[in-house]
């Protein structure tokens, strides 16, 4: 075993030189990545045949494009690996983490690599279940121009278990031509607005319903108490959280969105228990395919959402996008800083030919071309404030909204926990409220179950 | 059940039979032999000396079950005690003793309340609905002519192979609120039959009780048939005088049906009824799409909510184990109670 390993090491370090030597004129990242391959390479094999990746969301056609792009350039970019098969396989976001468990758990078809949403990646390095890559970041020549702010996230007790890959941000999708029809000149800024805009456009549209109320979409609805100047919880310098769900502001926010299905009469009872997909785990059927259809006037999702609308949707050229109104305006409300990281499962046995993926897959060039292709924003600083997306009035809401983008909590170690887990803590007190629960009991014992999840990771 | 009573005099017990026929295997030339016989032969007679025969035909079956039951049930006994989860698992963490940990933690949890009491109302509506629909399905095709009796009773059955993925999809688009069929026509309907344009887009899956409606129809659907073959099967085995002295005694079919027919049979419906409340309270793939978990946690019955406890984030297997080990308590009870009621009415024999 021993003399294995050690002839191993020998070949590796042998590529890497070789590397080293031919490909400093091709590209800087690449010769680095190789001398940084090879120290790590002492606890893998050389040349998997397979490589596995897990990547979130529907398998779309441009996706699946650029993803074959990115492998051919990784079998140029590194030789040794000329002959490892790339397998992606797409996850449905509402399935990820228990394909994730369940893959653990059994030990059977566990991913190299996987993609993860950005509040997944605290629980996930907490959990001990991810490689950590801060060796490896150190060599990369990439990593100097990442957003400091999505690295730490990532970043946990001073290791760093993924790498930021993409962000996005949501903001409301309309149509200009039902805006001009109905007579709307200007987007909404306050809720107030927004509530009359949907009711007008309702009834100028028979048949369709103005905005949906979507119940288990926390990432959407956080804006709307972060609008009102609420928040969800917040954590004190002893590290113990406190759920604010009871704050005035917040319930502000709670009401006014209970009321779109109550009051306002904008949102079937169809999207309560749905995200904006459909049903938990779905990829069609709620919010975003309606819109596609035109049985929606507006809705809340980030510009990835086009790719899921169906083939017979209507005119992508009159949508639109505008941020997220809030209570009383003029300014948006905070948007949720929402996007994707890039990580190792600390059971591969790959880890090396991984991390070259991942260095391929999110470099300057291939992250930006990516992000373009579904409406991200890539992880550089330099990109980004060279303007991702200039003069393209779809992205124009997005991009404003981008400017005012929050996470807390929603990477608080236990948030996937109280929010997609064994508990869907504000989902649940959304759905109860909308069918009629009374409100003060039912937000309290909600607060109340957030507090203890965050803090202790079960209601206690 | 009745059948056998009627060969019971000539029978004999498993076990006569058995070394009967190894006996009828052996050569003709009897009486003990101390020399000469083969190992295998001393061995057959070590095996009737000791009367072992019925336990070793016995051990292929108890293997698998063992296998396949319970060794599995005794792990899950195990892991309801421990702390067990993805990191036990994956050796992260160890696993530890835990003792009652798991059981206070669900018998403190709301959910698990609600989701018992969904469990137990929702068996309590299915369980007697499905009796008696299959009883009246089973006494119409007694009566039916052999032809109209076979179209029916395979119509039925269709309706209970139909697998039980498919036949919730199936279900589910029947009652979605985008052009479901079920929506339509209730908002087609009258007001006075219950209908109007509220029924529009009324969505079946976002509350307990629209949803639980859903559900119960379904498996009454796909559980009437099998009721309705085990009570025609058992209606044949009812000599016809006993209705022909009935009926002429002046019984109607509802004085019949109670004085001759369901007494006959209780050891059937004893048995139905029980196969069916484990049915329904472990009810879980039909509810799972139904209610569109798990996005609906305040839908869960028992079987959903013990799976979403094993397997969302965190994983909690443990826990997991401990609420499969409460509803096997449940049913336990249950069944303990049929056949402690039954030995009292002297039916198990």
């Amino acid at each position: 075993m021993g003399l294995r390993k050690r002839s191993a090491v020998l070949a590796a370090s042998a590529a890497a030189a070789a590397l080293a030597i031919t490909g400093c004129s091709s590209s800087g990242s690449s010769s680095s990545s190789a001398t940084g391959g090879s120290s790590s390479s002492a606890s893998t094999s050389a040349a998997p045949s397979t490589l596995t990746v897990w990547r979130m969301g529907a398998s779309v056609p441009e996706q699946v494009t650029w993803m074959n792009g990115v492998v051919d350039q990784f079998h140029t970019q590194f030789p040794q690996f000329a002959k490892t098969q790339v397998k992606v396989v797409w996850v449905p976001w509402g399935n990820r983490t228990q394909d994730w468990n369940n893959a653990l758990s059994s030990g059977k078809n566990i991913p190299d690599i996987t993609e993860l949403g950005n509040t997944d990646t605290p629980t996930e390095a907490a959990s001990g279940i991810l490689a950590s890559l801060t060796s490896n970041l150190k060599s990369w020549s990439g990593a100097s121009d990442l957003v400091k702010g999505m690295v730490d996230n990532d970043t946990l007790n001073g290791e760093t278990y993924a790498v930021p890959w993409f962000g996005g941000v949501r903001a409301v999708w309309y149509r200009t031509d039902q805006f001009k029809a109905a007579g709307i000149t200007s987007t909404p800024t306050t809720w107030a607005e927004l509530a009359a805009d949907a009711q007008k456009l309702q009834a100028k549209f028979p048949g369709t319903y103005g905005f949906p109320a979507v119940t288990n979409d926390t990432n959407a609805f956080a804006s709307f108490i972060w609008g009102a100047g609420g928040q969800i919880a917040t954590q004190g310098s002893d590290g113990k959280w406190t759920a604010s769900l009871t704050d005035p502001k917040t319930e502000a926010a709670i009401k006014y969105y209970v009321s779109l299905h109550t009051t306002f009469k904008v949102s079937p009872s169809k999207y309560i228990g749905q995200t904006e997909l459909g049903n938990t785990g779905a990829t069609s059927g709620g919010a975003n395919e309606d819109f596609g259809l035109g049985k929606l006037d507006m809705y809340i999702d980030g510009p990835w959402g086009k790719a899921t609308m169906p083939k017979n949707s209507v005119d992508m050229a009159n949508v639109s996008s505008f941020p997220i109104p809030s209570q009383n305006g003029p300014d948006a409300a905070p948007v949720f800083a929402g996007g994707s990281d890039l990580a190792v499962f600390k059971t591969s046995p790959n880890q090396e030919a991984a991390w070259d993926l991942i260095q391929v897959m999110d470099n300057p060039t291939n992250s930006t071309s990516f992000a373009k292709l579904a409406g991200f924003f890539p992880p550089y600083s330099s990109a980004i404030s060279n303007g991702v997306y200039p003069g393209d009035q779809f992205m124009a809401g997005f991009a404003k909204a981008a400017l005012n983008g929050q996470t807390a909590p929603l990477n608080a170690k236990n948030w996937a926990t109280a929010d997609n887990g064994q508990y869907l803590i504000i989902p649940t007190m959304l759905k109860k409220l909308m069918n009629g629960a009374s409100f003060d009991s039912t937000v309290a014992a909600a607060n109340t179950q957030l507090a203890n999840v965050l803090n202790t990771g079960n209601q206690g | 059940m009745v059948k056998t009573e009627s060969r019971r005099p000539g029978n004999s017990s498993p076990a006569g039979a058995v070394t009967g026929r190894t006996r009828g295997r052996r050569p003709p030339s009897s009486g003990p032999r101390p020399t000469g016989l083969t190992a295998r032969q001393r061995a057959a007679i070590w095996v009737r000396r000791h009367h072992l025969a019925p336990y070793l035909l016995l051990i292929p079956a108890t293997a698998v079950i063992a296998w396949l039951i319970l060794w599995p049930a005794a792990q899950i006994g195990l892991f309801s005690f421990q702390n067990y989860g993805l990191m036990q698992i994956i050796g992260a963490q160890p696993t530890q003793w835990i003792g009652l940990g798991n059981y206070s933690q669900i018998l403190h949890d709301p959910e698990f309340w609600l989701s018992l009491r969904i469990t137990v109302l929702f068996s309590l509506v299915v369980v007697p609905l499905t009796l008696t629909v299959g009883t009246l399905v089973g006494l119409l095709l007694a009566r039916l002519g052999r032809k109209m009796a076979t179209f029916v009773s395979t119509s039925a059955l269709l309706a209970w192979g139909t697998p039980a993925v498919s036949a919730s999809v199936i279900f589910a688009w029947l009652t979605d609120p985008d052009g479901g069929i079920v929506d339509w026509s209730l908002s087609k309907l009258p007001s006075w039959l219950g209908g109007g344009p509220h029924w529009a887009e009324f969505s079946w899956q976002n509350s307990a009780l629209p949803a639980y409606t859903v559900l119960t129809v379904l498996l009454v659907w796909m559980g009437f048939p099998f009721i309705a073959v085990t009570v025609l099967a058992g209606l044949r085995t009812i000599p016809a005088e006993l209705h022909e002295a009935a009926r002429i005694d002046g019984a109607g079919p509802w004085r019949s049906f109670w004085t001759v027919t369901f007494p006959l049979l209780r050891p059937v419906f004893m048995v139905l009824l029980m196969l069916s409340i484990i049915w329904d309270f472990g009810v879980f793939t039909q509810a799972f799409v139904i209610t569109a978990a798990p996005g609906n946690r305040d839908e869960f019955n028992l079987g959903l909510y013990e799976y979403f406890k094993a397997f969302t984030q965190p994983p909690a297997y443990g826990m997991a184990s401990a609420i499969a080990f409460i509803l096997t308590l449940i049913l336990l009870i249950i069944t303990v109670g049929y056949v402690r009621a039954s030995v009292k009415q002297g039916e198990v024999r």
